[in-house]
């Protein structure tokens, strides 16, 4: 794969967020971390649709996540409430398995 | 617009339509940018304005700050041999001036009808490496700029009778 191109892959995106991301929580308030995770999980998730097409768990989860973003700074009680749904939401997906 | 719905209305905004933003009003937002106060009117900042998609696209993979897909984007910078003219104290004054740059950008931007937001999470090393950015100066907050997808409902403040203290610290002013 040329290089050039490796800005519109969305693989790439996500590992530059990582490492951007990475050395960012260094210094930042610690629950920027999650807010980082949540980021990338939901890139993760737009990556695996994208692959597989639409499943229906991960779209769900997504919204979830979007929620928790709004949450993060706002109300640290309920994101960690939605965060904590999320988990259930991917046990689910992983007992189903 | 009066003054204090500018202030009140402004929003951090994180998802931008896809429309173009003019020149002349980018230019606008700096130039309310320069007019800001500073210490010893030292003026301490430099101002990179970024309106190449390309480079927006490649500055956004240094910045899990930055939300959506703005139209551009100015970076402010300190220039350290400016701040150290004003002795020990240089540095946490620029960062002050800086802040005083960015709110009158932002101010300007949202009556002109755009969004904006100020970002502090992106990663330095990598966008003084992105832009050729010189040694002496350090980048220390990027603003976003864009028409709104939505403005964002406002986020709760601390009410003015517990921030303000009258006459000495502790005793708040009743309303
Ligand atoms: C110094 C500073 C750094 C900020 N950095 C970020 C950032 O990296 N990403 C982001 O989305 N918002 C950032 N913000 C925006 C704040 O989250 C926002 O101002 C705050 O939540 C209040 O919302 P409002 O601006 O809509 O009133 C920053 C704000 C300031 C003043």
């Amino acid at each position: 794969m040329a290089t050039e191109n490796i800005l519109e892959d969305e693989n790439f995106q996500l590992l530059a967020f990582l490492l951007a991301s990475a050395r960012g929580c260094l210094d930042e308030p610690p629950i920027y971390g999650s807010l980082r995770l949540i980021d990338a999980a939901e890139k993760t998730i737009n990556i695996i649709i994208r692959k597989f097409g639409e499943i229906q768990e991960l779209s769900e989860i997504r919204k979830k996540i979007e929620k928790a973003r709004s949450l993060v700074l706002a109300d640290e009680e309920e994101f960690s409430k939605t965060l904590d749904e999320i988990m259930i939401d991917i046990s689910k997906m992983i007992q189903k398995a | 617009m009066d003054l204090m719905n500018i202030i009140k209305g402004r929003r951090s905004v994180r998802s931008f339509l896809d429309k173009e933003v003019s020149r002349e009003h980018l230019i606008t937002i700096l130039e309310a940018g320069i007019w800001a106060p500073s210490g010893s009117n030292i003026q301490p900042w430099e101002f990179i304005l970024i309106d190449d998609a390309t480079l927006i696209k490649k500055i956004k993979l240094l910045s899990p700050g930055l939300y959506g897909f703005p139209k551009a984007l100015v970076i402010l910078c300190v220039n350290k041999k400016k701040s150290e003219k004003a002795g020990r104290q240089g540095e946490s004054l620029a960062v002050m001036d800086i802040s005083m740059a960015a709110q009158n950008m932002m101010l300007m931007a949202y009556s002109l009808g755009l969004g904006s937001c100020p970002i502090a999470s992106f990663n330095k090393l990598g966008l003084k490496h992105l832009l050729n950015i010189s040694e002496e100066v350090d980048p220390v907050l990027m603003i976003s700029l864009g028409y709104p997808s939505e403005w964002p409902s406002p986020p709760a403040r601390r009410p003015l009778e517990e921030v303000v203290h009258l006459n000495g610290y502790g005793k708040h002013p009743g309303r």
